[in-house]
């Protein structure tokens, strides 16, 4: 009874829902069986056709190849780099550029671009020697109007520098001559021949220039998301607070308090929105783009690196005057040298094109700046160079004791004094090569062609360093291959009292510089001291010796933006010692330079690179009470 | 539908469409058992707006309101979404491939007809000769893992009437999801199922006749801009930040006379069609669209009437003057001039056209692209390793101007050897291979293959500037030498060719071997590796080709969501080594802005009111966040907090999980965060504050206290935690550490795969996670500051005890091997050094330290 009470409802459920099936989804299963009719609206594609393998190629054979062209001689009316620039005056020494002297009265900005031009390392007073002949096209205010130059010859080589847009009625034809100025028009502008330059404006300075005003590494400091630039230089910035803000009136903060005026800082947002001549369009603009919603959907990450970006940017090209004319005639420079130019990522990520010298290399890894990016390392090898002054004893014990580093590939001594070179130097497993000839102090760093690693661990006769103390020193140089390594340290101050740069090399619980005459860097940092350093610097340094320390440090510290780092020296409790005493020369006592090359260095560079460090980096284990056996750096640690 | 496993099937939600195709006939339902394959939950949705069907299932007592306990769960299990994209779904489609593979395939040996769909796990099975007896059968292929567990949770009644029910239910439910199904299956299967895409030939396409009379486009207008000849607002704000693009369908154009226009569409631009169509950037709605795309071919412009192609143009649906309209040309011009762009009047269109010279190229408004070399496809090169090759110069192309010729005839000379010269061969018997052969005198070689010979490729100006030698060149690694004064070298808006070519002025061609020889090994090498790579990129298919030059328009027209310079240019090798730190500026943070110490704790609120007293005593301590972790406790009441003198902020959390201590709460302020446990009162003021400024100098790494060390086991063959006191670290513990705040954004939004949930379900690891973060994004190692080598904790021996355990040690080594499967690298990185400050147990005075109290271990 029950089983069969069980087995009634079974097949009533089965049935029912049978029926159910049936008629919900048996119509729709009938179309299975039939022929699938194309749906309108719904998404077709670009049909697959039948005979597609059959249609024939677009480039029917014979066409390719092709007939034979003629040499073109070069199109008139516009120009661009291979027909309007003759690259053959610019073999000798790359991009020499004369400067047409002003005829009159010149304006400030006008004066601050001769003087970076007559100051950099591409000046040249003869005309006839150089690849690039600049022009100044004059002032506006002025209200003269440029005569032909002499050497003018169509413009061909010819630069015509434009602070204001076209001031002059066209007193010569341009020609073949690059043009650089602030806002082109797409229509005048050459791409690849003319330059654009940003505007210029009277209080611009003239090297050095206020660093970028971000200070923190954050997405959205901002309280608006959005400024907008409005007729004469005020700003309305826009709110963040309603995403699906139409952009009317209520997206707006009241024109009263949202406005600046000119010469006011910049508004507090994350992005401002320049619009060219037209500002009354930018809202028009923004009303139909949506950009307001769109740049609230860009990730943080993205925000942060443009963030980033504008800052490196300001800081590399756009700072201040010099900068912006170094960075136009190394544009140019670029061109000319073709292939040998910059690689992108050196005008693209810090230190900027201007410090990372394409004559040293064009290839990022062998920079000190591009190892992360490249995915690649410094080699494991570095080369001592150690500087022989008066009075010349040979540095027997630093030969051995740096020959014993398992890290060291080649020692250089430069023999730089009276006395004649020894018979004998002691027997090293490494190559020891000598470098003979009475040379100026700034020549510690000139690029010798013999140093093959990209590490230099600078000595002097006179340092005293053990084996362990520079095997730390070069792995802890490994971590951080743009700054020095070295083992002794000194101060810059701000002198309240005499108003200027003060220097000390006491022990201090913060240190600024590292001593050269014991530190490792990147052997970059001698092409960049000896080539771009302007020629007065380093003349000053062969002036007062112990200024080349204070040089170097300024010049990595420029590059970097950081402090160098310091690592424990053994013998710093000995008095007077030896390391601390300066740069190579005969002098008594360890003794600080004189305080005016911190002031006269900062002068030259426009500004106090120099930032200090409170620390110093040891061992792991350094000086911990555990067994000597674990240490790997045991010796540093003797007293 | 999360079961939809044919990756070439997209899935389309019919609830996406703007409206129900038959509102009456689409019901959807969806429930967890199928896509979640959790049966056992009974929790599933109907959507219909048909009130039959509403009524008729309601009454059923099917659909009813479900319980607390059970919405909670769904809650969860919807909400983390990292884990159902990244690690179910994946999963599932596997698994469920490979029981549908099977099924089909048994299917198919047993000669049953089916229907082969990219989802579910059901196949319809057409079994009419099998089954005499009924219509249809109904297979259901319960994938692998999955078991029907239904009974278990449905109430308990009589047996009888449960195995009624159970039957009942379960066939009545597949009968609605068959009907659920047919009705809205076909929307996101057409587009790439044979049954509904209409196979046809070209030749049946619709006829259009052109009167002699109809409209002609303007000339090009060479002052085009995006801004002033391109709608925008066409393409309006997206959120994919896509641009939409339409293809015209296919006609063919004949003239009042019934003479063709042109060949109707040749192998190449049906590919390039296709390719657009199977892309993402394709819509069939014209009216969505911002791109249009007519079938007219003008690939090559000796193949077309230009007066009458340029009608065909004028009379499509949305010219408008072309604007938003966009054209491929690869060879344009014709003889005796060859104009550099096509001649076909096309007023405002965009040009996609290959060989464009200074002159007629109009920068940021059209795009250069390759001229497509049809040996592409034809021959395979395999790659070939960067360095020196047997031939330094090669020149393989034929028809040179004589000129040309005798420039690199006289190059060959002075240089003998090393620089080859080729020309057509002129005495071979069979016409039809001379294209695949290139002759120097007697000698014959295979062309494309000697190109490997050599390490540069000359590609001098033909007829055209364009030259699909380029794209053999690229292909063969070798480096073109490009001659062809003001030619607008491919994609050079995006590509950076200095890096894989050399361009030489044709005036300096007797100068090329010089030039050559001034670059360095070095960059040759890169420069070979490159141009290899523009070629797998952007040369070597139709469709690499069309899908770039959208990109490029894409690019332009979503500035802010552009493809990076290194996205376009870096090769996959470079990409994969490379490391872009997010915090690359050279910055030193201001020290007045001070740090934010932000504590995690449960319930031991006696430890965490003496770190909140120890802490605050740190000069550059600027605010104190506190994450009460305890759900079930409230946290102390205000006048029971130390009093401390900066502001002190308590978030409670929903759950006590531990990625809550690397929340970006919006209460921190300060870019520099210090993470610390409540137990953590051992460290003294000095030794934070030493810390925050180390965390200065180095504000985009990890700086902590206890180091640790990750090293690869040899006898197990993995990565091991180490905890002794070595002289090296790869890692330092966040008990304690200052780190900047975006790691905090990045731990909680962008860690890979799964590990935030792995960290938070086995309440472990959370340090090692962010050292993997950050030594993953930075590229840097951590800092460990001070001797300090672990956290002694003297009310908590236990926990202590604790992470001395082998059990723990092991469970370390598992989190190590487990992120850097994860991460698919070992990105930590280990040093040697740690910082102290600079006077640390110098033979100095300590009053006149500034960090005395620094040094218990």
């Amino acid at each position: 009874m029950q089983s069969w009470r069980r087995r009634k409802s079974l097949w009533l459920a089965l049935s029912a829902s049978w029926l159910l099936l049936v008629l919900l989804g048996g119509f729709s299963l009938l179309r299975l069986a039939l022929p699938p009719r194309p749906r309108p609206g719904a998404p077709q594609g670009w049909p697959r056709w039948l005979d597609a393998e059959l249609l024939q190629s677009f480039s029917q054979a014979g066409e390719l190849p092709e007939d034979a062209a003629s040499p073109q001689a070069p199109h008139g009316g516009s120009c661009n780099w291979g027909a309007c620039f003759d690259t053959s005056k610019c073999r000798g020494d790359g991009l020499k550029v004369f400067v047409y002297p002003a005829s009159g009265p010149i304006s400030e900005t006008h004066h601050r671009i001769l003087a970076s031009i007559e100051g950099s390392r591409f000046h040249t007073f003869s005309p006839a020697g150089a690849c690039l002949l600049l022009l100044l096209s004059l002032d506006a205010q002025t209200g003269e109007c440029s005569s032909m130059p002499l050497q003018w010859n169509r413009g061909r080589n010819h630069l015509v520098l434009r602070l204001h847009p076209a001031p002059c009625p066209k007193t010569f034809q341009l020609g073949q001559a690059m043009v650089a100025e602030a806002s082109p028009t797409v229509d005048s502008f050459r791409p690849g021949f003319d330059v654009a330059l940003p505007f210029l404006p009277e209080a611009h300075p003239l090297r050095g220039g206020a660093p970028g005003q971000l200070q923190q590494h954050s997405p959205q400091p901002g309280i608006a998301l959005l400024a907008l630039e409005e007729e004469r230089g005020g700003w309305r910035t826009a709110d963040t607070g309603s995403s699906a803000c139409p952009w009317d009136a209520r997206c707006e903060q009241d024109s009263g308090p949202g406005q600046t005026q000119r010469g006011e800082t910049l508004p507090n947002a994350t992005f401002c929105l320049i619009s060219g001549h037209r500002p009354e369009a930018a809202s028009r603009f923004l009303q139909a783009l949506q950009v307001l919603a769109a740049l609230q959907e860009m990730s943080p990450a993205r925000v942060l690196a443009l963030r980033q970006q504008t800052q490196f940017l300001w800081d590399a090209y756009f700072s201040s005057v010099e900068k912006v004319i170094h960075t136009t005639l190394e544009v140019i420079q670029d061109r000319i040298f073709g292939t040998s130019a910059h690689p992108s990522l050196l005008w693209n990520s810090p230190p900027g094109a201007l410090l990372a010298l394409s004559t040293f290399s064009t290839s990022p890894q062998d920079f000190p700046f591009y190892h992360l990016q490249q995915g690649s390392r410094p080699e494991g090898r570095f080369s001592a160079l150690i500087w022989v002054g008066p009075p010349g004893q040979p540095p027997l014990k630093l030969i051995q004791a740096v020959a014993g580093s398992q890290h060291c590939a080649q020692i250089l001594v430069l023999w730089s004094n009276e006395r004649p070179l020894p018979s004998s130097w002691p027997e090293t497993a490494m190559p020891l090569t000598v470098i003979d000839g009475h040379r100026k102090v700034s020549d510690r760093f000139f690029p010798y062609s013999t140093i093959r690693t990209d590490a230099i661990l600078s000595l002097d006769a006179r340092s005293s360093l053990s084996t362990s103390e520079v095997d730390f020193a070069f792995v802890v140089w490994q971590s951080f291959p743009e700054r020095m390594v070295g083992f002794l340290t000194s101060s810059h101050f701000w002198d309240e009292a005499h108003g200027g740069w003060g220097y000390t090399a006491e022990r201090t619980n913060e240190f600024s510089m590292v001593l050269t005459t014991a530190a490792f860097y990147h052997r970059y940092y001698h092409t960049l001291f000896t080539h771009s350093l302007p020629k007065a610097l380093r003349t000053l340094a062969d002036e007062a010796p112990t200024c080349v320390d204070v040089l170097m440090n300024f010049l990595v510290a420029a590059v970097t933006k950081r402090p160098p780092i310091k690592v424990p020296y053994g013998k710093q409790r000995q008095e007077a010692a030896p390391l601390a005493s300066g740069g190579p020369g005969p002098r008594p006592k360890p003794q600080a330079p004189a305080p005016n090359c911190v002031n006269q260095i900062a002068a030259a560079f426009g500004h106090m690179p120099l930032l200090s460090s409170r620390l110093r980096l040891d061992p792991v284990l350094f000086k911990d009470p555990v067994s000597v056996q674990r240490k790997k750096y045991r010796s540093l640690e003797k007293p | 539908m999360l079961s939809v496993f044919e990756e070439s099937a997209g899935y389309r939600s019919v609830l996406s469409l703007e409206r129900l195709p038959d509102p009456q006939r689409t019901h959807v339902m969806w429930a967890t058992s199928k896509d979640f394959g959790m049966s056992g939950l009974r929790f599933g949705t109907l959507y219909t707006e048909n009130q039959d069907v509403a009524t008729a299932v309601a009454s059923l007592c099917r659909y009813h309101g479900l319980s607390g306990l059970v919405q909670y769960q769904m809650a969860q299990l919807l909400r983390d979404r990292d884990w159902i994209n990244q690690v179910y779904l994946p999963e599932n489609h596997a698994r469920l491939k490979a029981a549908h593979t099977y099924v089909s395939e048994e299917l198919r040996a047993l000669g049953i007809p089916f229907l082969s769909r990219g989802a579910g796990f059901f196949i319809w099975v057409d079994l009419r000769k099998e089954c005499e007896k009924e219509a249809v059968c109904v297979i259901m292929c319960a994938s692998v893992k999955y078991n029907i567990r239904g009974p278990a949770l449905i109430p308990r009644m009589k047996t009888k009437h449960r195995i009624y029910y159970i039957t009942l239910f379960s066939i009545v439910l597949l009968g609605l999801i068959a009907t659920g199904m047919f009705q809205f299956w076909p929307h996101s299967i057409e587009s790439s199922n044979d049954w509904n895409v209409e196979k046809r030939s070209v030749r049946d396409v619709p006829v259009v006749r052109l009167p002699a009379d109809s409209p002609i486009p303007e000339r090009g207008d060479l002052s085009c801009r995006m801004h002033t000849c391109f709608d925008v607002y066409r393409c309006g704000f997206n959120p994919k930040n896509k641009i939409k693009v339409y293809i015209y369908a296919l006609k063919k154009y004949v003239d009042d006379f019934g003479v063709p226009v042109s060949n109707t569409i040749s192998r190449e631009y049906n590919e390039l069609l296709t390719a657009i169509s199977d892309s993402d950037y394709y819509t069939d709605d014209i009216n969505r669209a911002c791109l249009f795309v007519p079938s007219i071919d003008v690939l090559n412009q000796n193949t077309l009437r230009i007066k009458e192609t340029a009608q065909a143009l004028a009379q499509l649906s949305r010219w408008d003057r072309g604007t938003n309209h966009l054209l491929f040309n690869m060879l344009p011009g014709g003889p005796p001039d060859y104009n550099t762009a096509l001649d076909v009047p096309r007023d405002r269109a965009l040009l996609a056209g290959g060989g464009f010279s200074t002159w007629t190229y109009r920068q940021g408004y059209d795009v250069s692209i390759p001229v497509y070399s049809p040996l592409s496809a034809e021959v395979d090169l395999p790659e070939k390793g960067p360095g020196p090759r047997r031939y330094f110069l090669i020149s393989s192309q034929v028809g040179l101007h004589p000129e040309y010729r005798e420039d690199l005839e006289a190059l060959q000379v002075k240089h003998g050897e090393s620089v080859l010269v080729l020309d057509k061969c002129t005495n071979l018997s069979e016409g039809g291979l001379s294209i695949r052969k290139r002759c120097h005198k007697h000698q014959v070689f295979d062309y494309p293959q000697v190109l490997q010979e050599a390490t540069f490729c000359v590609v001098l100006r033909g007829a055209r500037l364009g030259q699909a030698i380029l794209s053999d060149v690229l292909q063969a690694g070798c480096v073109p030498v490009v001659i062809a004064d003001s030619y607008i070298l491919p994609f050079s808006e995006v590509l950076d060719w200095k890096r894989a070519s050399v361009v030489v002025p044709e005036e300096k061609m007797s100068d090329v071997y010089s030039i050559l020889q001034s670059i360095p090994q070095r960059q040759i090498e890169e420069m070979q590796r490159q141009a290899r790579w523009f070629w797998e990129a952007y040369f070597q298919s139709i469709k690499a080709i069309a899908l770039a030059t959208l990109q490029i328009i894409n690019d332009r027209i979503y500035p802010y969501a552009a493809i990076s310079y290194e996205e376009w240019n870096d090769p996959p090798a470079v990409k994969w080594g490379s490391v872009s730190n997010p915090l690359f500026l050279p910055l030193i943070p201001p020290q007045s802005q001070g740090f934010t110490a932000i504590v995690l704790t449960y319930d031991r609120v006696e430890s965490l009111f003496r770190v909140i007293t120890e802490v605050s005593k740190v000069p550059s301590l600027s605010k104190l966040l506190v994450v009460w972790n305890n759900q079930n406790k409230n946290p102390p009441e205000d006048s029971l907090w130390p009093k401390i003198r900066v502001p002190l902020k308590v978030v409670r959390t929903a759950e006590n999980k531990l990625s809550n201590r690397f929340f970006p709460y919006d209460e921190i302020e300060t870019e520099a965060v210090l993470a610390i446990d409540d137990d953590i009162i051992m460290l003294t003021s000095d030794e934070l504050q030493f810390g925050y400024e180390v965390w200065r100098e180095f504000p985009d790494r990890l700086v902590g206290y206890p180091g640790r060390l990750h090293l690869w086991d040899h006898e197990m063959n993995k990565w091991k935690y180490e905890s002794e006191w070595t002289n090296e670290v790869s890692m330092v513990l966040t008990g304690a550490a200052f780190y900047h705040k975006y790691f905090n954004y990045l731990y909680t939004y962008k860690m890979p795969g799964d590990i935030k949930n792995w960290v938070d379900a086995h309440m472990n690891c959370e340090d090692i996670a962010m050292n993997f973060l950050v030594a993953n994004v930075t590229g840097k190692a951590v800092i460990k500051v001070t001797p300090r080598k672990k956290f002694k904790c003297p009310e908590c021996t236990a926990i202590d005890g604790l992470s001395l355990d082998q059990t723990h040690m092991v469970e370390r080594s598992e989190c190590i091997n487990k992120f850097a499967s994860v991460f698919g690298t070992m990105p930590l990185k280990v040093v040697e050094h740690r910082a102290d400050p600079v006077l640390y147990k110098d033979d100095f005075p300590e009053k006149l330290k500034s960090f005395p109290n620094i040094g218990s271990l």
